[in-house]
């Protein structure tokens, strides 16, 4: 089967945050699907096929929604799928969506991704339903939270692999300095370390300040067959590689409780995908939903070898080799769970092209980006591999 | 903003695992032993991580060494070693004072199955 080449022709996020305004779901998705669709260069009448990701009925009370957001994006008649696959499920969808185009099936699709985490539900309900994203006869109905099962899978880390409070303190401060210049950004803080020191405690070792939030959003992008792209969007990034895996559902079922694997196997399926190395990754959007899940998926990408060294050498700052988390990741631009993933892929798309917000965009551009997301305690991982194109700003 | 109540009452069936439901209610800690490489999940595993699918019921001792813990908001919580067992399992700590580094299986009760360790001679009867 000849494999299409997908490019990424239009990539767009609402801000992140908890709303206010009265506004819902659907309007979010629109307007992040108008924005995205606007920077194609296509119509409407353009896009083959809608790829949905939300992460629960239980959160917007709306079964069935890509159907839904079909019509409300006026999209009646397009194939609609609804991609799902817990805190990974906007990465899901992109992988869905593309591998339609380089199969054949659709030559643009629209992937949208959107969930109100933060403002339908109390967050007392939230932290019970989330108990459930593990599995529900050992972790859930025993009130394991989802913060304290990443709490465990940290301590397990640091004890094989290292990994310090401070290493937390130093994740946190930049992850959060980084959304001091996102203007989409949920949590924008310039905290101190005793700020977080201050903070109340959640599991130990983690502290609220170590937490991501519960975000209101959405995210799309518009990907579309290279050989199909609009002249105007010639510089695009294109999809280089993509890889999934999944890994014990049970945290003490696995041999190093501590270590992503699911992460690791994804991470070398995308870039045997892309003919690429974790070296070679300049740019990286990861999956942090705690201070400490971003040091795990350092670790498991293959990113470096010496984590806390690299961390504090300024590796992953935005001036280092691999600058991570740009937007903020989760922790400072926020977590609206469907659209976590597809934001991720959209900023990584428009930091390759040099569109992305002035004071993060990198003064060189590098050749490959990394979008990466989990569901559960890393239980199903999903990656993508962006890559710059020639003609890129 | 409209407010909203819905109430959902779940009849969830336990299907294959029913046995180490049924064990949690009464304080046992029962487990599948794999009949290819003898290993001994709890909680049980359907699948070996041998790849064996075969596997009999077996009651562990219930006791436990607590490898990591973390306390916050919603109580204390381990990764612990069940006696007995070849997987490690997470669960919630009872009434395990800090400085102790084992207990034994609690029973839950005729409520949901939660999966709990609590002091060594502080156990309820089952």
């Amino acid at each position: 089967m000849q494999v299409r080449d997908v490019t990424v022709t239009g990539a767009a996020l609402t801000p992140f945050n908890r709303r206010k305004d009265g506004t819902g779901f659907r309007d979010w998705a629109l307007s992040a699907f108008e924005m995205a669709l606007e920077r194609s260069g296509l119509e409407r009448s353009d896009i083959d096929a809608l790829y949905v990701a939300s992460e629960s009925d239980f959160f917007h009370l709306q079964l069935n929604p890509a159907s839904v957001l079909a019509t409300e994006l006026g999209l009646t008649g397009v194939a609609a799928t609804r991609c799902e696959g817990g805190g990974a499920s906007g990465q899901v969808a992109v992988h869905t969506a593309a591998r339609a185009i380089q199969a054949g099936a659709a030559k643009h699709v629209a992937v949208i991704g959107a969930d109100p985490s933060a403002s339908s539900l109390s967050g007392d309900a939230v932290r019970t339903l989330y108990g459930f994203s593990f599995d529900a006869w050992t972790d859930g109905m025993t009130g394991l939270t989802s913060t304290a099962l990443y709490a465990l899978s940290f301590q397990a880390f640091a004890a094989e692999h290292g990994g310090t409070e401070a290493d937390l303190a130093t994740v946190t401060l930049q992850n959060r300095s980084n959304a001091c210049h996102n203007p989409g950004a949920h949590l924008p803080r310039r905290d101190s370390p005793q700020d977080i020191a201050d903070s109340p405690a959640i599991a130990s070792p983690y502290r609220r300040l170590h937490c991501s939030p519960l975000s209101d959003g959405a995210a799309a992008i518009i990907l579309s067959r290279t050989d199909a792209t609009p002249r105007t969007r010639i510089g695009a990034a294109r999809i280089a590689g993509m890889g999934a895996a999944t890994d014990h559902m049970h945290l003490g079922a696995r041999a190093d409780p501590g270590f992503f694997n699911a992460k690791q196997m994804a991470m070398q399926r995308a870039c045997a995908d892309a003919g690429a190395t974790p070296a070679e990754i300049g740019l990286a959007e990861l999956y942090d939903a705690y201070a400490g899940t971003q040091l795990q998926a350092i670790a498991a990408l293959g990113l470096s070898e010496d984590v806390s060294r690299d961390l504090n050498d300024g590796a992953f700052a935005p001036s280092g080799r691999c600058a991570i988390n740009l937007s903020g990741g989760l922790m400072g631009q926020g977590a609206p769970v469907g659209a976590t993933g597809v934001g991720q892929t959209a900023t990584c798309a428009l930091l390759l092209e040099g569109r992305y917000h002035p004071a993060l965009q990198p003064d060189t551009l590098p050749r490959y980006a990394l979008a990466d997301t989990h569901g559960g305690v890393c239980t199903l991982s999903a990656v993508t591999i962006l890559e710059r194109a020639e003609r890129a700003a | 903003m409209i407010s909203h109540h819905l109430g959902l009452d779940y009849a969830l069936n336990p299907g294959w695992m029913a046995p180490y439901v049924a064990g949690l209610s009464v304080g046992k800690a029962r487990a599948r032993r794999c009949q290819s490489c003898a290993a001994t999940s709890f909680p049980p595993l359907r699948v070996c991580t041998c790849g064996c699918l075969k596997g009999d019921w077996t009651d562990l001792p219930g006791t436990a060494q607590i490898l990591f813990r973390t306390t916050g908001l919603d109580g204390d919580f381990g990764l612990v070693h069940f006696d007995g067992a070849t997987t490690k399992t997470t669960l919630r700590l009872q009434a395990i004072p800090a400085t102790e580094t084992r207990g034994i299986i609690a029973a839950s009760g005729d409520d949901l199955p939660v999966l709990c360790l609590t002091a060594l001679g502080g156990e309820r009867d089952g």
